[in-house]
């Protein structure tokens, strides 16, 4: 709700600017292609759960695959190697491995720093760029850097639309920035907010010893002070680029407080909303002002969008705000091929998260937002996601429609201690209270798949899939510090190195492997890492050493091996031209027991081995045979897809194209 | 004001009714094509159009000069000069029919806004009621205040209307605020029951095109001329005014549905662009140079 007292007068000014608005308007849509052959659509359920999704259908709350199963089984499908989403889609999309498609994990490392970089999208600096111009305290930057997908391969709606069939392709995973290949896509997993990060809230609060220890990342606490009955403080932006001092776009906003009622008035900018405590707000526009040095550069604002939940107004202020999405009528990063796709949805359905994972884990974990307020934010999300694919079934002409849920894994990821009595988070008095929230996250995308099979025009094929499965993770297995207690790693102090961050107090000169990211395991190689110590003629030897040990390995609580399987690089992926950027080897987790956070970013712990009491108590980066995916159809495929690098040509198969075992 | 206000809003009403279940280009198309009419009438008895004629023709003269004398500053430098005041005559001769033509017009536009300007109300929108309070209101000793200082209101809402939140005071600002969500969008009266007075604003929503305010205003003379849709509140109140939010209404052409931009309301794009196409197309048949 904007205020509206000046709109008139304003209006009324603007008269002088239409002259300078009509070139504007004459925009006009492209031809439209129509499809041959046949309909597709592809419902992709992000860590839906083979033997978890069989349990409901047996217990009846899944109708509709259960009326899909009886024209074809419920079948496992095959994830990836790791089981995490970006290299499981990454798979779906090339039909080929991370050997093919470059992405083996949420992180890679650069030998060259040693440093971690997010694997599937990066910022490439505009080669001409030369320093910025100063003028007084502002500058004038010399070029734009560009976003980079970093997944490499040809995606299957590429090889569907040379054959002349139209695809649209909403939120696929490791596609950010859009391929552009599709007639109509949005981008998914990876996409960032407004600062550049995977999504950071900033949680508002006078409560002066707030623990802020949970906060890991992806999110910010600002103290905020109500002062007579209001509340002023500022959204931050990413970094000002045409100011020469350091310094970032912002938005001023203030929060009335009424004095009797836990009612407050929010005000960004032009924008009113009123909020009761308790209360989510929709999206409000934020312009995230650059100053005098925007207005001289014609950029005045940065737009984002945002949400607001008022957690309380007394006796403490608590306000979390969402991270800043991107504008989706005017996004500052590409998000959708056309580029006006990602606005004209929002024309129609209204603003909606932009960022690739809208469900707010950090929050969660980071004790802003409690499970009741969590589960809201998802369905928010969910909501929004359904709202667009109604509309885009509604006006499809046919062909290939693809569309990513992710509100399950991560309801998986952050609840399933609900379901599982012997996880170590399993609290009897509130774990009972949410065992619905996973069933209902399932039963959601049955209701979804029963509006599909009743809107969706006749003879069309149905494919519901998942990436992979999901289980309850109740050990955390410290890799690093493992490798440190067997002598393949070591460190300057050891107690400095308890503390570090990102292998600070590592001797590389003595360490010949190190982990990175939950499932990585890399040689510190002579000529590749920064410092490495391990010649080309040991590696292997090194790496099968390490094999046999990690199998070996047994958790002395479970007295189970904690490792199923490891992967060797050159024995587990096709050499398709990146094999040589990911891990030497890879991690396959017993069920159960997964890889520690710390340990992923190159941290140590006292212990190996440490029962999970993380607000994420369920996972799936273990052995991918023990986290197999879904596949369900409503007719056979033609060619059957045993894995999700196989579904890829069978989705191809269907269209006639590439198909045959000569198309691999 | 206030009689001139009604009137206008009376005429106005009455004008645009054939029009009310029509398309908004419809009734914009016919309204633009009257007001390029009427400048174009009041133009030509209002200009020097000999003088007009003769300025143009000598910022032609001006530029053909340059295109033959390329090769001499001086007299490119002569011509820009000719051409400079030409322009001036030009705007001059421009100026005088603008003082007949704007004040009328301004007056069509502000009926023409609360016409045209906001999105009929839908089933499930949310908006802001607010109401402000008068300087001083709480020396008059006529309205209830809790121990806060918060002034005692109660919403009369008509059915299809519903208040999501309680009253909302901000003491700096004087004002109290509601969220409202539309249930069933129609015709509807908005009641604000303070001490023994009952204060109301329109909220109306039964039709796509009707007259429509986002502010009741109150005594300020400014506020009645910007909101004349409205007749004011009662002067011996304490509310100054009373607003509701609006959404801005789109106008759909064929190919291109225009909105709001910058400020300026979709109608008002439509307005202004086809009445200068009218102008410009009528022009030599009322035999006007401009």
């Amino acid at each position: 709700m904007r205020r509206d007292g000046h709109r008139f007068r304003a209006a009324a000014l603007g008269v002088l600017a239409i002259a300078a608005v009509l070139p504007l308007a004459g925009c006009g849509g492209a031809g439209e292609a129509r499809a041959p052959g046949r309909n597709v659509i592809i419902l992709g359920f992000d860590g839906l759960d083979y033997d978890l999704t069989a349990k409901l259908m047996a217990e009846g709350r899944l109708p509709n695959f259960s009326r899909l199963a009886e024209s074809t089984p419920l079948q496992k499908l095959g994830t990836s190697v790791p089981p995490q989403s970006p290299v499981a889609w990454s798979n779906f999309i090339t039909g080929t491995d991370a050997g093919g498609h470059g992405i083996f994990d949420f992180v890679h490392r650069d030998p060259g720093t040693m440093l971690p970089f997010l694997s599937t999208s990066r910022v490439i600096a505009d080669p001409d760029a030369g320093e910025p111009i100063a003028l007084g305290k502002c500058q004038i930057p010399t070029g734009a850097g560009e976003m980079e997908l970093l997944r490499h391969g040809t995606p299957f709606w590429e090889k569907l639309e040379r054959a002349g069939v139209e695809t649209t392709v909403m939120r696929m995973p490791a596609n950010f920035p859009p391929s552009g290949s599709a007639t109509r896509e949005l981008s998914g997993m990876g996409t960032p907010d407004i600062l550049g990060t995977y999504g950071t809230f900033t949680y508002y609060t006078s409560e002066l010893f707030f623990d802020d220890s949970k906060i890991t990342g992806g999110g910010e606490v600002v103290e905020a002070w109500p002062e007579e009955g209001v509340v002023a403080s500022e959204l931050l932006g990413p970094d000002n680029p045409f100011t020469r001092e350091k310094t970032k776009a912002k938005a001023p906003f203030q929060v009335h407080l009424d004095p009797d009622e836990p009612v407050a008035k929010l005000v960004v900018g032009d924008e009113e909303r009123i909020l009761e405590v308790g209360e989510w707000s929709d999206w409000v526009p934020v312009s995230l002002d650059l100053g005098l040095c925007g207005k001289l550069m014609m950029t005045p604002s940065i737009p984002a969008n945002a949400r607001f939940y008022l957690k309380s107004v007394a006796p403490e202020f608590q306000l979390y705000v969402s991270p800043l999405n991107l504008d989706p009528r005017n996004p500052v990063m590409p998000i959708s091929t056309p580029e006006d796709f990602a606005g004209e949805l929002a024309e129609v359905t209204g603003p909606f998260y932009t960022q690739g994972m809208p469900e707010d884990t950090k929050a969660l974990e980071g004790g802003v937002l409690d499970r009741t307020q969590f589960l809201a934010q998802v369905s928010s999300a969910y909501e929004e996601e359904a709202a667009q694919y109604r509309h885009l079934l509604a006006g499809w002409k046919g062909g290939l429609l693809f569309l990513y849920f992710g509100a399950a894994d991560l309801t998986q990821h952050t609840l399933m201690d609900t379901l599982d009595p012997g996880h170590p988070r399993w609290d009897p008095e509130v774990s009972p209270k949410f065992a619905d929230a996973i069933p209902n996250a399932y039963a959601r995308f049955d209701a979804f798949l029963g509006y599909t099979l009743g809107h969706m025009p006749k003879d069309t094929l149905v494919v519901v899939m998942s990436d992979h499965g999901f289980t309850s993770w109740r050990r955390a297995f410290g890799l690093n510090t493992w490798l440190w207690q067997n002598g393949y790693l070591n460190v300057t102090d050891p107690q400095a190195a308890l503390s570090s961050k990102l292998f600070g107090a590592v001797d590389w000169s003595a360490t010949r492997a190190y982990g990175l990211g939950i499932n990585g395991l890399y040689v510190n190689l002579q000529g590749r890492e920064k410092n490495g110590a391990v010649p080309e003629s040991e590696r292997l030897s090194l790496m099968r050493e390490l094999k046999a040990k990690l199998l070996a390995t047994i958790d002395p609580k479970t007295g189970q091996p904690a490792i199923t399987q490891v992967f060797l690089r050159e024995e587990t992926y096709s050499d398709g031209g990146y094999r040589d950027i990911g891990p030497d080897l890879v991690i396959g987790y017993a069920k159960g027991t997964r890889g520690s956070s710390a340990s992923a970013l190159g941290e140590f712990e006292p212990e190996v081995f440490a029962d999970n009491v993380d607000e994420w108590p369920g996972d799936h980066l273990m052995d991918p045979d023990a986290v197999p995916g879904i596949l369900l159809t409503n007719r056979p495929l033609v060619r059957p897809a045993p894995t999700l690098s196989e579904l890829h040509w069978s989705i191809l198969a269907e269209f006639g194209v590439e198909s045959g075992a000569a198309a691999k | 004001m206030s009689l001139l206000n009604s009137a206008l809003r009376r005429l106005f009403d009455l004008l645009l009714l054939p029009f009310q279940s029509l398309p908004a280009a419809v009734g914009l198309v016919v309204v633009s094509l009257l007001a390029a009419v009427g400048m174009l009438w009041a133009f030509k008895r209002t200009s020097n159009q000999a003088g007009i004629e003769a300025a143009k023709r000598r910022i032609h003269a001006g530029i053909f000069e340059i295109r033959l004398f390329n090769d001499s500053f001086r007299q490119i430098w002569r011509a820009q000069a000719g051409i400079l005041r030409a322009n001036l005559t030009y705007l001059r001769y421009s100026l005088v029919p603008m003082l007949f033509i704007l004040p009328p017009l301004v007056f069509v536009v502000a009926q023409l806004q609360f016409q045209y300007a906001y999105a009929q109300p839908a089933a499930g929108d949310r908006t802001v009621l607010e109401a402000t309070f008068a300087p001083g209101w709480e020396k008059a000793g006529t309205v209830p205040a809790s121990a806060s200082g918060k002034p005692r209101a109660t919403l009369e809402l008509p059915a299809g209307l519903v208040a999501e939140t309680p009253a909302l005071w901000i003491p700096s600002q004087r004002t109290l605020s509601w969220r409202l969500r539309v249930e069933q969008p129609g015709d509807q009266t908005i009641g604000i029951r303070i001490g023994d007075r009952l204060y109301e604003k329109s909220f109306d929503g039964s039709r796509p095109l009707e007259r429509r305010s986002p502010v009741r205003p109150g005594r300020s003379w400014l506020d009645q001329f910007v909101y004349p849709a409205e007749r004011p509140l009662p002067s011996d109140g304490v509310l100054d005014r009373v607003t509701v939010d609006l959404e801005p209404a789109a106008v759909a052409l064929p190919g291109w549905t225009v909105r709001e931009m910058a400020g300026v309301p979709a109608w008002m794009t439509v307005f202004f662009l086809l009445s200068i196409v009218f102008a410009f197309a009528l022009r030599r048949r009322f035999g006007v140079t401009f």
